[in-house]
């Protein structure tokens, strides 16, 4: 092999190795850009939250104002010398009055919120079965502790805990249009596992392991944070979320899967702390 | 229906002749009101201090803290350590609610304005009362002491969830105070609340049925209520927090740190909310209940519908008890437990919507007077009106995904726990200075307050409701590690200039507060032209408060009657006075007994 060659095979090696690895090296997560506005929406089915939201905040401004509207009257009207109208306020048609607001305002807002609540549960956010059931559905588990997220992919076997897992550092890879199930456990004291771009969070408790699942929408990188109190350091737990294209997220699975089987130590139990996944 | 034997329950009893008895270790509840009184104020300002530095951080992470930083953060040339901040928010939280707002709110007015309107000489427990002042000076002591342990202050947040707050997340004394000291601030509580609850069940003067009580007295005694029921829940969770501290057990502590018998941190979150949402309401009932009073005393009308902001206080205090899973939603609970909490969190908002029914209808159509009590008594409605609403996206789950430990949490409960309820104490010190102190305080200088507190306070918490909409997490020494808070660094720092703006307009109070006790104009019995029974002696009042014990006629919001203002002189009639025979029409101003039918005509 001539010396050229063998600089361009390392030359090459080194771009791809780079390229599958470390792609995120030649982006950074954009920043946003109003502080009035959600973080950007990348996930498929995160706008039932944001409407939800908006909605709601909609109508209680329309309370809100309401109830100013009334108040003002009365601080500059309602005053000094103004004839007081003498009313105990508990006469039948009062009551009624009374009751029949309280119950419109009621069935209106917080049964506008507790339909689409319902409904965006059972149809996605706490629907585990439709992700489940699809083929493309990515899983990952990731173990929360002081101060840092290890997630953990079963590799091309599908299963946890063996040599072909790949383990990753606040560092996770996802495909775009496609479900990814997150298993959460947390070896010391309560996380919590957020996702602002895809408008979700989950407690990794010690002891226990819970699920969430989204689908990206788009490519890019994103915050990973920690929303739960979790120690001096706290503010520090802060992750990747690089959502790829599919053949650049197969691309580098394999390579990574491939690594990790290398240097996998099967008497080293510390690399081990996955756990068989959980059917919920 | 009226109390037994009000004289021979309640003798009339001499003032204590030494020093001590008289101002340390009194039992009279007028003492123990100011003396609880101060004390709220103390830690107040300790807290508000903490505030004013954790919005440093906000604004400016890791920078040095001008002024007092040297002082306090010597070891890291000024600036706030990580470790430090968080015992900063840690206990601010915990000395705002427990050593703040519960000294003022409950403590100071519930043994001031418990025995005085209801026309009682004293608590039913004077001595009880005396204990239940001293455990919280004594737990007071003990937050003091953890914020100067060798290892560092407790750092695990208000809610001191395990198992970061056992020795797997913060070993060393400062946790432990802390939870020791939340434990006798509890005690406090009880014993105060076994005083409130009888007082009023037993001490009424004669007359003065269930529905004749004034508003404050009934938000005061659920208050109570739920204090006895749900401290002792607290009580509980922190004895086990502290075996898990000091005995080595594992009740709370699992995972990979456990040893052979792991518990269960999420028992004690339920053990926690059980207590920690009632104490909410704990917090804010009283301050409601001020509310549906000072609304009737300042727009010279009666309250509209008494019963019913009773009975939306009494329904609000027995949903407390079923709606706290609502904290928990992420921590991995069964679907239907959340849905189901979700459900009675939303249901819970009905009894509110009617007490603010109540209150807009009573100012509505009334004659207003702008003294600083009923200013105070708008903006609690305002900025709960705003704690409330920006409340139901956090009840409701699927936004709750989002919103949860974000900012819009923090300004949500501050417009709530925090701005009512400050509001309200100021409300309740500026209308009930008379019978504190005798005198009477400042009304400009309380305008000026007024008016710079309730934009300020409105503005600080508004703008974390909107950060927390952009996603900010509460709790964070540096929000801007974080790419997609970055943005967010000139909008925390307008928030942090209008908390200082409004920590500084906190001297205006002082200066009110502190010049008026000593030098303030002397009040007369009545000021305020208010009908209810502590209107009706000297301010301040005699050691016994009232000789003979008054016999209560009618209800405590008889204003504006156009059929008596010719025959008494006046726009309202007292508890206790008989009106000329002519002018009255038997069972009209009953508000027991009174018939619907022939109200509100």
């Amino acid at each position: 092999m001539t010396r050229f060659t063998r600089c361009f095979h390392t030359a090459l090696a080194t771009f791809l190795g780079a390229w599958l690895l470390n792609a995120p090296a030649f982006a950074a997560v954009q920043p946003e850009e109003s502080a009035w506005r959600m973080p950007r929406d990348v996930s498929v089915e995160g706008h039932r939250i944001d409407w939800l939201i908006d909605i709601t905040t909609v109508f209680i401004t329309i309370l809100f104002v309401i109830m100013c509207y009334l108040l003002a009257v009365s601080f500059f009207k309602h005053t000094d010398g103004h004839e007081v109208h003498y009313d105990h306020g508990d006469g039948k048609k009062q009551i009624t009055f009374a009751l029949s607001v309280s119950a419109v305002i009621f069935l209106w807002i917080d049964g506008n919120l507790f339909y689409f609540s319902i409904k965006d549960l059972s149809e996605v956010f706490w629907n585990f079965d439709a992700p489940e059931q699809r083929e493309d559905a990515v899983r990952i588990q990731i173990n929360a502790h002081q101060w840092a997220w290890d997630a953990r992919y079963a590799g091309p076997d599908g299963e946890f805990n063996t040599a072909d897992d790949v383990v990753t550092l606040n560092d996770i890879r996802v495909p775009v249009n496609r479900p990814v199930i997150l298993q959460l456990a947390a070896t010391d004291v309560i996380h919590s596992f957020y996702l602002p771009n895809m408008r979700l969070k989950q407690d990794a408790v010690p002891g226990m392991i819970n699920p969430m699942w989204f689908e990206a929408k788009e490519t890019g990188e994103f915050d990973i944070a920690c929303a739960q109190h979790c120690g001096a350091h706290h503010y520090l737990m802060k992750g990747l979320l690089t959502i790829l294209e599919n053949d650049a997220y197969e691309a580098w699975a394999a390579e990574a899967s491939r690594r990790s089987a290398l240097a996998f130590d099967d008497s080293n139990s510390e690399l081990q702390w996955g756990w068989t996944w959980k059917e919920i | 229906m009226s109390a037994p034997g009000p004289t021979d329950l309640q003798p009339i009893h001499t003032a204590p002749d030494s020093f001590i008895k008289r101002y340390i270790f009194s039992t009279d509840h007028k003492v123990i009101a100011r003396q609880f009184l101060w004390l709220g104020f103390f830690f107040m300002a300790i807290g508000g201090v903490e505030a004013m530095m954790i919005r440093w951080q906000w604004a400016h992470p890791g920078e040095p803290v001008p002024f007092i930083g040297n002082l306090l953060f010597g070891a890291s040339g000024g600036a706030i350590s990580p470790a430090q901040y968080n015992a900063l928010f840690t206990t601010h939280g915990l000395i705002m609610i427990f050593w703040a707002i519960t000294p003022t709110l409950i403590g100071s007015f519930g043994n001031l304005c418990i025995p005085l309107m209801i026309g009682a000489r004293d608590m039913a427990f004077p001595k009880l009362n005396m204990a239940s002042f001293w455990f919280a000076a004594l737990s007071g002591g003990m937050v003091i002491a953890s914020l100067l342990c060798p290892l560092g202050p407790g750092g695990a947040g208000w809610t001191t969830y395990a198992p970061l707050s056992t020795n797997v997340g913060t070993p060393g004394w400062g946790q432990t105070w802390l939870v020791m000291a939340i434990f006798f601030i509890g005690l406090s509580s009880i014993t105060g609340g076994i005083n409130y609850v009888t007082t009023v069940i037993r001490l009424r003067a004669p007359g003065m049925t269930w529905m004749r009580l004034p508003l404050t007295v009934w938000g005061l005694w659920l208050t109570a209520i739920l204090n006895v029921l749900f401290v002792p829940v607290l009580g509980s969770a922190g004895l086990l927090l502290l075996l898990d501290r000091l005995a080595g057990t594992e009740f709370f502590v699992a995972g990979a740190l456990a040893g052979a018998n792991a518990g269960d941190p999420i028992v004690f979150q339920h053990l926690f909310w059980i207590f920690g949402h009632p104490e909410v309401y704990i917090l804010i009932l009283p301050a409601w209940g001020i509310v549906g009073d000072l609304v009737s005393f300042f727009c010279r009308k009666p309250a509209y519908w008494y019963k019913g902001s009773v009975y939306a206080m009494v329904a609000v205090s027995i949903l407390s008890t079923v709606v706290y899973g609502h904290h928990m939603f992420l921590t991995g609970m069964s679907p239907l437990l959340g849905k189901s909490f979700m459900l009675l969190t939303l249901i819970i908002s009905v009894p509110a919507e009617m007490l603010f029914l109540n209150w807009i209808h009573t100012i509505w159509k009334g004659n207003m007077r702008k003294d600083t009590p009923m200013l105070f008594t708008l903006g609690v409605i305002f900025v709960f009106g705003l704690g409330g609403l920006t409340g139901l996206h956090l009840g409701t789950i699927s936004t709750d995904l989002y919103l949860h430990d974000t900012m819009w949490v923090v300004g949500h409960f501050h417009l709530t726990m925090a701005a009512a309820s400050f509001l309200a104490v100021m409300a309740g010190t500026h209308f009930w200075f008379p019978k504190y102190f005798g005198t009477l305080m400042n009304e400009r200088l309380g305008k000026t307050h007024f008016y710079l507190s309730v934009t300020l306070i409105t503005l600080v918490f508004m703008c974390q409701v909107v950060v927390g909409y952009a996603g900010q997490q509460r709790r964070l020494y540096d929000p801007y590690i974080y790419t997609f808070l970055q943005h967010l660094q000139p909008l925390n720092q307008w928030t942090s200039y209008f908390a200082w703006a409004l920590g500084a307009t906190q001297f205006i109070f002082l200066y009110n507060f502190v010049h008026s006790v000593f030098w303030g104009e002397k009040a007369s019995e009545n000021p305020w032209d208010v009908g209810t029974l502590e209107w009706s002696i000297p301010s301040p009042p005699e050691v016994h408060n009232f000789n003979p014990i008054p016999t209560v006629v009618r209800g405590p919001h008889e204003y504006g009657d156009p059929k008596f203002m010719e025959a008494v002189g006046r726009d309202y009639l007292t508890q206790t006075e008989t009106i000329p025979p002519q002018a009255d029409e038997p069972g009209r101003h009953e508000s027991g007994p009174e018939p619907l039918s022939q109200a509100g005509k």
